[in-house]
């Protein structure tokens, strides 16, 4: 099922969650919506389920207007950030519950219901779980409880709310992996929410970038990764160096059409080179730190009164040898330049770096 | 060697705290209740429970038992539905509620009496109406009942107030988007997570139905063998000099009490082992 939102607003007092969203979700897309905390994700989501109503706007399901639709009757599965698994109720019970609330006539058989509910705790690998109560699990296993007791009335969109946001960062992992493989499995449409950015490059087909209440950027997760269509989009995605043209002496190079003050270059730490000779166009800055972090070695340059931050692989590290208070230069590979409105400048195409 | 600990209070101070409050309660608890089946019991068993078979006193236990029982749906109804609206929804004049359910806690029994007969008596607001279509609410038992369910109701509400609060409703709203009609959820999600809360208030607002005095007293018009409650009774009995039959009856009372206790702490007990195994907060997986 196909979900089309259009202009959906949502105010909380004098407070905008939501200013005039629109999104199409096609059918069997797995879409993350990503953005810090009181970004209006959760919002919009919880609008999706029917669980809360837009101030104006319309949300068509497979192209039928939806928007009124009791959220009982809008054929949604919904997995919730802290389960919200029925706690006086067996994890059976749990899953079953879709089932025996149906009206008596679309109702299963008991026998039909136990025969679904296995199939289903297979799927998620707990049916040795079945008689075990939520209180009883560790919160991996309730939230695969969760999605099965989500996936038990057969939904035609699942939506996720932060599913793994209250796991440790081994679980959530081998979860996202596993909730991937489920949703190519089960051919329906799937959006998550998730402040997390890892988990949505990871995860998603399409990644939906929202701040304040707007979007900033819809795109595959390699589009919004290294093609960031605002100074936000930039910052939120990974680490970035924020480059003022003003205290870049030779920076008006790249810039010698317009004469502004106030433009902005972004270069990600490992698009950052560093040398121990004077480079051509490169700038010269002092060691501050040397931190050794998993695979990478990130260091710390002071240039003038910046911090610039540089991130190289071990190899590359272990042939500079890096001392702290050594001289040495640096040139970033390739960045970004936005303007003072702070939309993107007119060819974002990674530029080359000019001094 | 000695073992003190640094958080331990000198000797002296324990004991006088306990003595204390130890005092305290044999004084002003343990003795009364003693007195009562003393007193009762002065004259042997045979006559306490002559006294307890005279048709006024058993009119009055089948009255305060009937009022109790009436009481109670009323007050599981408006309970479940007013914690329900505070702890689920939003709306405006919420904390007013609030207030307001806390009113019967503040205001006297005894105006609480008032209030309904300046409504219901002869004289008051619908007093003409009542008369003309000859329905008796003052002096009679339906005024009993009103009165006694403005004196309990707050039970049941405040008890589940912030146990549905704590609760949240992100239960509920998993049962609607699993399909379930409104009954449904409310009989198979929201019921089953307040029962032993419910039971609770329902304890305490039965406790509070069959001891009341006050308000009752005001409506009742101490008819006897029709519109006297036990503890009505109880006062009847003794300004009579009657102190065998209003001990008796005053014994029956303490028993309800003590019942009611017991109650009261089984269910305490299990209403704190489910929250116990309900909450448990499990360290993030491991493996």
């Amino acid at each position: 099922m196909s979900i089309e939102i259009r202009n959906i607003s949502k105010r909380f007092g004098n407070f905008v969650a939501l200013d005039n969203i629109n999104l199409d979700i096609p059918t069997g897309e797995l879409v993350a919506l990503l953005g810090p905390s009181g970004c209006g994700k959760t919002t919009l989501l919880r609008i999706i389920a029917g669980m809360e109503s837009a101030d104006q706007g319309e949300i068509l399901f497979s192209g039928a207007e939806a928007t009124h639709l009791h959220a009982r009757d809008r054929n949604v599965g919904f997995v919730f950030q802290h389960y919200a698994l029925f706690r006086h109720m067996t994890v059976f019970e749990n899953v079953a519950f879709g089932l025996r609330v149906k009206p008596r006539k679309e109702r299963p058989s008991d026998a039909e219901i136990k025969r679904r509910v296995m199939e289903l705790l297979g799927l998620v690998q707990l049916d040795w779980l079945a008689d075990r109560y939520p209180s009883q699990l560790s919160g991996g296993q309730r939230q695969r409880i969760a999605l099965a007791r989500a996936l038990a009335v057969e939904p035609k969109v699942l939506l996720l709310d932060e599913p793994f946001g209250a796991l440790d960062t081994k679980v959530r992992k081998e979860l996202r992996r596993w909730l991937r493989r489920l949703h190519d499995e089960m051919h329906i449409s799937s959006v998550f929410v998730t402040h997390d950015q890892e988990e949505a490059l990871e995860v998603a087909d399409r990644v939906v970038v929202m701040n304040h209440g707007k979007i900033e950027q819809i795109g595959s997760p390699d589009e919004v990764y290294s093609a960031p269509a605002s100074p936000f989009v930039y910052q939120f995605l990974g680490n970035v160096n924020v480059f003022h043209s003003r205290v870049q002496g030779g920076y008006a190079e790249v810039e010698r059409h317009e004469v502004s003050e106030k433009t902005t270059a972004f270069v990600r730490p490992h698009d950052i080179d560093i040398a121990l000779q004077p480079l051509e166009d490169g700038l010269q800055a002092t060691v501050q730190h040397v931190h050794p972090i998993g695979p990478l070695v990130r260091i710390e340059l002071q240039h003038n009164s910046e911090i610039v931050e540089v991130e190289l692989s071990r190899e590359r590290h272990e042939a500079l040898q890096l001392v702290v208070g050594q001289a040495v230069w640096f040139r970033p590979r390739q960045m970004r330049v936005f303007g003072a409105d702070q939309l993107p400048r007119s060819t974002p195409e990674k530029q080359a770096f000019l001094f | 060697m000695k073992s003190t600990r640094a958080t331990q209070e000198p000797r002296w101070v324990r004991y006088t705290l306990l003595s204390v409050g130890l005092g305290f309660l044999f004084f002003f608890l343990g003795l009364p209740l003693v007195a009562v089946f003393v007193e009762a019991l002065a004259q042997g068993l045979p006559v306490y429970l002559e006294a307890l078979k005279e048709p006024e006193t058993r009119s009055a236990i089948g009255l305060t038992v009937g009022i109790a029982l009436a009481v109670l749906p009323f007050n599981i109804v408006f309970g479940v539905a007013a914690a329900w609206a505070i702890a689920k929804f939003d709306f405006k004049g919420k904390s007013l509620l609030i207030t307001l359910i806390d009113l019967p806690f503040a205001v006297s029994p005894v105006v609480a009496g008032l209030i309904f007969i300046l409504l219901f008596g002869a004289q008051g607001t619908f007093g003409p109406w009542l008369a003309e279509h000859d329905l008796k609410i003052i002096f009679a038992v339906p005024g009993m009942i009103i009165a006694t369910l403005f004196i309990t109701f707050p039970f049941i509400a405040r008890e589940l107030i912030p146990l549905m609060q704590s609760q949240g409703k992100d239960e509920e709203e998993a049962a609607v988007s699993l399909g379930a009609s409104g009954w449904q959820m409310f009989w198979r999600v929201t019921l089953p997570n307040i029962k032993w809360g419910l039971l609770y208030g329902v304890i305490l607002s039965n406790a509070r139905a069959m001891g009341e005095f006050g308000a009752v007293s005001v409506v009742s018009g101490h008819i006897r063998g029709e519109t006297n409650t036990l503890p009505l009774h109880v006062e009847i009995l003794y300004n009579e000099y009657n102190a065998i039959g209003a001990f008796a009856a005053a014994s029956i009372l303490a028993l309800l009490a003590l019942v009611t206790l017991v109650a009261k702490t089984i269910v305490e007990w299990r209403m704190k082992k489910e929250t116990e195994m309900l909450n448990t907060v499990l360290a993030p997986e491991k493996t």
